[in-house]
């Protein structure tokens, strides 16, 4: 009789310096199953898939597969026994195309080593075909969206004809139909006998296609339960603890005077010699979160990088509490009352060989609070993080002094977030600020975002997730191939009427707000 | 939740990065001169000419070369010796600054390999300027501060192209920095090709050299420097070079302007986010660095009794490459850059010693100096296993 489980991973313990990651945790695999790994930021998921994936030794446990022990000192092995990973931080290279970095470690050749492209090219296209899986492969990974290199990462898995996938929160950068799709290939992977381990925080995605669900928290494991078993509610409880505020509960939005006013504003791509955003006009009050929707790659990043000034815009007017800062600089801007929390964390958003305090104080260590003289006054740096780290509730390994690379991603966006709204601008504009969190994480960061609505401020939320969107847009305007072609009102509105907008099926002819 | 010592609220010493670095560099050290040890062995049994001996000679002479004192009843004798310890203080300096300069670029995410072209154009400065002013009524520690000044001014405009090209144009560092460092050596050697009034003409058969700086008596004071090194070259080019190092050690880690370079060398895309002007600081460090590696220059000839050979063109100063080494050594520390600057030095100093009290020839040190270069980019690795690799990939939490 074949063995129950493919996978079986007991009593897993794995430390580092200071913190066990993985407390005596079990898991164990059906074949042909999928099944979701649950568990906030820190709780261990991560760990737990790198001890399967070879990149970490465990200090206690055993490993088996299909019954039988085995030993996985590197990726290798696990590639070897089928094991197939998207991680949730890609690994890709950024100077080499879609083709090059899917078929790297896995190349095909000729008798004298070279290259067999053709044959591979053909295979990656059969395969994106199949799956609806869009890439563009001959891009360099460095100029397309992160959403597609998502997709790159998972053709890489399926190059590789892995049986056991490990997918790392895979549907964060996903819009609402890519992620059925996703949905339905992940069921078909299922169906053809592969073994899917799903690790998300997303609790309906559990729901939709999961056959069990491993709990863990804080590095433990909570329990195993049969998904038809149990509702949203008792699992967000399990993963966190304690009971969670699901829905989003917020007033109706006062919105007073504008703060921020877009005219005609036109940024050019960098990858195409087009507009990346075309005549864009806009604005946003104060007291109101407006939300830029639209799939990921239809101007959003650009839109934002024009009125953050990152980039230069070819044409427009922004005016910003009243003052034109259409060609100011970046300081310019953040002077006249702009907070950014950046689409992209590790680039735009974090120093990460610095500390966390040094992070911290990005944008401030110029004012006289934190210098004197041009020397750098420690103690008030120091004093400044500890406040930011307690009143955001920013967890990281040694408190000020982490390195920000050592954190882990949600913490980092805590960091961040804690950063801008701690300088209290007028208008904030916020990216994807979610992405890729858990459900504490996120429901802390829309309780923020509202609670600064209610100040009075300004918000600027530019969210792929049709939820995020729904739930907490005052007013919805949606971006399609650089145009703004509708406005919505989310009490007015469903997820399928703003998802044809999305995907440019729909257009209004619009007025100025 | 914070992790840090219970007793003291800070990390221990001996996870202390700074710790690290330098047991990484001593290993580098030591192995360096393992191997040297093993060549002077090796070459010892080849030469029946070299005894036992001798061999033992060697080997003590590679350690304790600066201490060696010369030659007593047929035996080498150690003790202080006044003279090498003075000359290593006075071959250091240009060292020093050298390896200031590439720390300084290395922090700030550049990799200033024309550290010898803004040596060369350092020294045009300083020796036109003093050569021209000196004996001529001005007072002659003007003189020295202006030419000091001139030399460092030039070396920080050199340095400022790399930089400049780097910020506007996106052109790697180290492709400008190698092509001015070629335009320096030209540049300096036609400079003094065409101006005769700087050349040494007094002793009878020299070609190609200026005047000493000490014949117009622009001179660095000797601080008391000849008085404990008597005999030696040392002057106060060496407190110079140190209090310089101090200065960039607090500028650095202690000051905004620090912060501000540091971010930029660690994260542009982060600081021009932040509002801050990478571009600027680009070009800045650039210059900071030429100036060092300038400076290094101006102390070195205004010593005195030095007299530069200025057909450069076939070959660019020694002393501005050794900077890469001297900064990688001291982990790109302004302080431990005084102590690796020296450290070399006093190896070329037992280089010497060798040549003189023994068999062997001086290229021996110039090997040990190669393999702890060549180790010295390992010290991430020696890092690394300090760090028990547990944190290989970073431990989240």
């Amino acid at each position: 009789m074949a063995p129950e489980y493919i996978i079986e991973m007991n009593h897993i313990r794995k430390e580092f310096p200071g913190i066990v990651a993985n407390d005596d945790i079990t898991l164990q695999l059906k074949k042909g199953e999928i099944h979701a790994l649950l568990g906030e930021n820190g709780a261990g998921k991560s760990t737990l898939m790198s001890v399967l994936f070879g990149l970490y030794q465990p200090e206690a446990g055993q490993i088996k597969k299909n019954g039988e022990e085995v030993k996985i000192n590197n990726p290798n092995d696990a590639t070897a026994l089928g094991i197939g990973m998207v991680h949730q931080h890609f690994k890709l290279i950024d100077v080499f195309t879609v083709l090059d970095n899917i078929i790297l470690g896995a190349e095909t050749t000729g008798k004298l080593g070279f290259l067999k492209k053709k044959e591979a090219r053909k295979k990656v296209i059969d395969l994106s075909e199949k799956y609806g899986l869009h890439i563009d492969v001959d891009a360099k990974v460095e100029d397309i969206t992160v959403g597609m290199q998502q997709r790159v990462e998972i053709l890489k898995m399926l190059y590789r004809e892995n049986e056991i996938l490990i997918f790392d929160e895979p549907t964060a950068v996903l819009t609402p139909q890519e992620i059925d799709e996703l949905m339905e290939i992940m069921r078909g992977f299922a169906r053809e006998g592969k073994s899917i381990l799903f690790i998300t925080h997303k609790l309906n995605e559990i729901m939709a296609v999961s056959d069990r669900v491993t709990v863990l928290r804080k590095g433990k494991y909570i329990g195993t339960v049969n998904t038809k078993d149990v509702t949203k509610q008792e699992l967000s409880n399990m993963m966190v603890g304690r009971p969670v505020q699901l829905e989003i509960v917020k007033d109706v939005a006062k919105p007073k005077d504008t703060i921020l006013e877009v005219e005609g504003l036109t940024v050019m791509s960098k990858i195409h010699k087009k507009e990346a955003v075309n005549n864009v006009s806009f604005k946003v009050r104060q007291g109101e979160i407006l939300c830029i929707a639209g799939i990921d790659g239809n101007g959003q990043t650009e839109l934002i990088y024009g009125l953050t000034g990152l980039e230069k815009a070819t044409s427009g007017k922004v005016t910003l509490c009243g003052k034109d800062i259409s060609h100011g600089s970046v300081k310019v801007r953040n002077e006249a009352g702009m907070s950014h929390i950046p689409e992209d964390r590790h680039k735009h958003g974090l120093v990460l060989p610095f500390t966390l305090e040094q992070n911290l104080v990005l944008q401030r260590f110029k004012e006289k609070e934190f210098h004197n003289k041009g020397f750098i006054k420690f103690d008030a740096i120091r004093n400044y993080a500890l406040r930011l780290i307690e009143d955001y509730d920013v967890r990281s390994g040694q408190g000020p002094i982490t390195i920000a690379r050592s954190m882990s991603g949600g913490n980092q966006q805590k960091a961040i977030i804690a950063r801008e709204l701690d300088r209290n601008k007028e208008l904030i504009i916020a990216v994807q600020p979610t992405r890729g969190l858990d459900v504490g994480a996120i429901e802390h960061i829309h309780s923020q975002l509202i609670a600064e609505r209610d100040k009075g401020k300004g918000i600027l939320l530019v969210s792929l997730e049709l939820d995020e969107v729904m739930s907490l847009a005052d007013r919805i305007l949606v971006m399609y191939e650089g145009e703004i072609v509708g406005e919505l009102d989310p009490k007015e509105t469903t997820a399928e009427e703003l998802g044809l907008y999305m995907s440019g099926a729909k257009k209004q002819g619009r007025e100025q707000v | 939740m914070l992790r840090l010592d219970s007793e003291t609220g800070k990390a221990k010493w001996y996870k202390n990065e700074g710790t690290k670095s330098i047991a990484s560099a001593l290993v580098s050290i030591l192995i360096g001169m393992c191997v040297g040890m093993i060549i002077i062995i090796l070459v010892g049994l080849a030469k029946p000419e070299i005894s036992t001996k001798g061999i033992m000679e060697g080997i003590k002479i590679v350690f304790l070369g600066v201490f060696s004192t010369g030659r007593a009843a047929g035996a080498v004798t150690f003790g202080f010796n006044p003279v090498n310890i003075g000359n290593m203080l006075f071959r250091g300096t240009p060292l020093i600054m050298a390896g200031l300069s590439v720390a300084v670029a290395f922090k700030t995410g550049l990799f200033n390999i024309g550290a010898a072209g803004q040596y060369l154009m350092g020294t045009m400065g300083t020796i036109s300027v003093a050569l021209t002013l000196g004996n001529s009524g001005i007072p002659s520690f003007i003189v020295w501060i202006l030419a000091f000044t001139a030399g460092v001014v030039l070396g920080a405009l050199w340095g400022c192209i790399p930089g400049a090209f780097k910020a506007f144009l996106n052109i790697n560092e180290v492709i400008t920095c190698i092509m001015t460092n070629w335009i320096a050596a030209n540049l300096v050697t036609w400079f003094f090709d065409i101006n005769d009034q700087f050349k040494n003409g007094a002793d009878g058969g020299k070609v190609g050299y200026t005047i000493p700086l000490s014949n117009v008596d622009v001179v660095t004071p000797r601080m008391g420097m000849d008085v404990i090194f008597k005999g030696s070259q040392a002057n106060g080019g060496i407190i110079i070079a140190i209090i310089i190092a101090i200065v960039v050690y607090i500028v650095m880690s202690k000051t905004t302007f620090g912060y501000e370079l540091k971010a930029c060398g660690s994260n542009m895309h982060a600081t021009k986010y932040a509002g801050i002007n990478s571009k600027r600081n680009q070009i800045l460090s650039m210059a900071i660095a030429g100036g060092l590696a300038a400076a290094g220059a101006s102390l070195y000839w205004l010593s005195g009794n030095t007299e530069f050979f200025w057909s450069t063109y076939q070959t660019l100063p020694a002393d501005g490459f050794n900077g890469i080494p001297v900064a990688l050594l001291a982990a790109n520390h302004p302080i431990g850059v005084i102590l690796s600057g020296l450290f070399m030095a006093m190896l070329n100093i037992a280089g010497l010693q060798l040549k003189t009290l023994t068999a062997y020839n001086e290229y021996i040190a110039d090997i040990i100096i190669a393999v702890i270069v060549y180790l010295s980019a390992f010290s991430m690795f020696f890092k690394e296993i300090m760090n028990g690799r547990k944190h290989k990939k970073g431990g989240k939490i």
